[in-house]
């Protein structure tokens, strides 16, 4: 059976040889076809993989950021049990709570009540001083905080500041709260991170017992791999509660590109429209002029189905070898795109930190592949239809 | 037993004037096995109809085809493909021999689409081109045949398939006579031998006086 097939496709080919200068020129324009939509798909391609790249290195993959929960208009709120839950997902999990703390000259600032955990989930590093003593008032400045403070407060390591806390009593009535911080350390700029940059962080035990919460605002889970976040994510999802990580940024950047490069794609792609029609006729001018033949391989016992596979045999052929000439001929169109691409947006834009503007991947060649199959099949199949449909006895008359 | 039985054979053509042509007509012909049926009749009276809807090229408009007393059903394509690849061949006054293939593959043409393996069919095409004398030719296109040699081919492509019945179009028609005499000696010999069934059309005399019977038509009809 499978010699058969062989031998269906060599008998193919050999008629495909006796036409070279026509089987020739379709390949050349399915295989423009194909070209294009692998060069336009690389080019996408390479976009959305600079951007990734540029994401991730700038953010930490193996960290989720867990916040309250909005389920049907109620909020799920961080408690020590759904903590004790996400600890089952991470290998570090640091809950913390945030506050808003305004000093005595009206500068905000953001309060983080962190542990030991998080300094360690976030990689938090100091610059000068030291980390707070548990149970003190000593405080901890990003280092944007910190400017600022050393700037309009004056203050730095070792001095104490001022600041208020507006607290809500039962009756929504406001309390102000005075405390005074003293600068314990500094940490050194994320230059990524910028939420690290201006906040600031106290002991989380103080913290909670400044403002009275019994809930968390916050939980970092960190991972060992970046490959256990999804799954991760799921299981502190089904508690209710919403994680964030840079995989989001990831995503979103997958899926404008994918939509971006899909309608590239499709305009390039008309081009196989073309090509795809250069079958049908070239197919149909093939089963008129090879009347007499179908006419005579009908008497001698092939079937309809045998003569839809004589020229379907033929289509894959010149379908699997405009697939390959496309794929190759869009591989040079990629690497033109990126030549003469990369220098000019560098030189425009300014932009220049990425080392290819295309990426050919596997995905896209075997897309372009497939692409010139499928079209010279369906291309194939009126032809074909036709070429089985012809009267054997009117077949048999022309010469 | 007959090979090949007739009942009420007709068959017509209705043009877009509404004239109607008959081109066969009550036609009731039996031909038993083995025998060699000889059809002479003017141009246009219906002899090639006769033999196109006999070898399922053609359907009949009225009447039915018997082929080894089984009715032949002109709306299953798969049981005419059936007697193509198993029970009947055929020879063209034209040759029909395809072009593109040289005369071994033409001879194993037919056995491709019985699906047999490669070895098994270039030995047979071999055997074949052997017993029609044509060894020695079996690469040649048809383009480098002479016309004797070109329908020798196709007659042993007619053979390929061990057919019961052969159906041949005026043989002889675009030959020369001593030539044709080759031709319709090689088709008695595997009458004779083979037991084959031949019902051949011809205007040739030679053909006519070799047959077991010769049967006339004339617009249609056979005439006795």
């Amino acid at each position: 059976m499978v010699k058969l097939l062989i031998e269906a496709f060599l008998l193919a080919m050999r008629q495909l040889r006796i036409k070279k200068v026509r089987t020739l020129l379709i390949l050349l324009g399915i295989s423009v076809g194909v070209a294009a939509v692998v060069g336009v798909t690389s080019l996408g391609e390479g976009i959305r993989v600079n951007a990734v790249e540029e994401i991730q290195k700038s953010h930490d993959l193996t960290l989720i950021e867990v916040s309250p929960g909005l389920s049907n208009g109620n909020i799920i709120l961080i408690t020590e049990s759904k903590v004790r839950a996400v600890r089952e997902s991470g290998s570090v999990v640091a809950p913390y709570v945030k506050d808003a703390y305004v000093t005595s000259n009206k500068t905000y600032f953001e309060v983080n009540g962190i542990s030991a955990e998080y300094m360690d989930a976030k990689n938090l590093q100091l610059e000068t001083g030291m980390w707070f003593k548990e149970g003190t008032y000593q405080i901890v400045l990003g280092s944007d905080v910190g400017e600022k403070f050393s700037k309009i407060e004056g203050a730095e390591i070792g001095n104490s500041i001022d600041a208020t806390i507006r607290l809500y009593g039962e009756e929504g009535r406001a309390i102000d709260k005075d405390i005074t911080f003293i600068i314990a350390g500094r940490l050194k700029p994320t230059g990524t991170d910028t939420d690290t940059d201006d906040q600031a962080f106290i002991d989380i035990n103080v913290a909670r017992e400044l403002t009275g919460k019994d809930v968390y605002d916050g939980i970092m889970v960190k991972l060992d791999k970046s490959s256990q976040a999804p799954g991760a994510r799921t299981a502190i999802e089904k508690l209710g509660l919403t994680c964030y990580s840079a995989q989001d940024e990831i995503d979103s950047v997958n899926k404008i590109m994918n939509g971006v490069t899909l309608v590239l794609a499709f305009f390039s792609g008309i081009s196989l429209i073309v090509g795809g029609l250069m079958i049908i006729n070239t197919m149909i001018v093939s089963v008129y002029e090879r009347t007499h033949e179908i006419g005579i391989t009908k008497a001698i016992g092939a079937s309809e189905p045998d003569i839809i596979r004589m020229f379907l045999s033929e289509c894959i052929i010149i379908g699997v070898l405009g697939g390959i000439l496309g794929d190759l001929l869009g591989i040079i169109f990629s690497f033109l795109i990126d030549r003469v691409g990369r220098p000019m947006l560098i030189a425009q834009l300014g932009i220049g930190d990425f080392e290819h503007l295309t990426v050919i991947n596997i995905q896209i060649l075997v897309a372009g592949f497939l692409i010139s199959l499928v079209i010279s099949v369906i291309a194939g199949i009126y032809p074909a239809w036709r070429g089985a449909k012809l009267d054997p006895v009117k077949a048999l008359r022309q010469l | 037993m007959y090979m090949v039985e007739t009942r009420g054979l007709g068959k017509y053509y209705t043009f877009g004037s509404g004239n109607q042509v008959v081109a066969l007509n009550d036609v009731n012909l039996a031909v038993a096995s083995g025998e060699f049926v000889s059809i002479m009749g003017p141009s246009g009276s219906g002899k090639s109809t006769l033999l196109n809807i006999v070898g399922c090229l053609d359907k009949p408009s009225s009447g039915d085809v018997y082929i080894d007393d089984e009715k032949i059903d002109y709306g299953n394509a798969g049981s005419l493909v059936k007697l193509h690849r198993q029970t009947m061949g055929f020879v063209f006054q034209g040759f029909n021999l395809i072009s593109t293939m040289n005369a071994l593959e033409n001879v194993w043409y037919p056995m491709y689409f019985n699906k047999i393996p490669k070895s098994e069919r270039k030995e047979r095409a071999e055997e074949l081109l052997e017993s029609v004398g044509l060894r020695d030719r079996a690469l040649h296109l048809p383009s480098e045949l002479s016309g004797g040699e070109q329908q020798r081919v196709s007659i042993a492509r007619a053979l390929a398939n061990n057919p019961r019945l052969i159906l041949a179009d005026e043989p002889t028609g675009n030959i020369d006579s001593k030539t044709g005499g080759k031709i319709i000696d090689l088709m008695k010999k595997l009458n004779k031998e083979q037991g084959i069934t031949f019902i051949v059309t011809t205007h040739d005399m030679v053909m006519a006086n070799n047959a077991d019977r010769v049967i006339t038509i004339t617009d249609g009809e056979i005439i006795d």
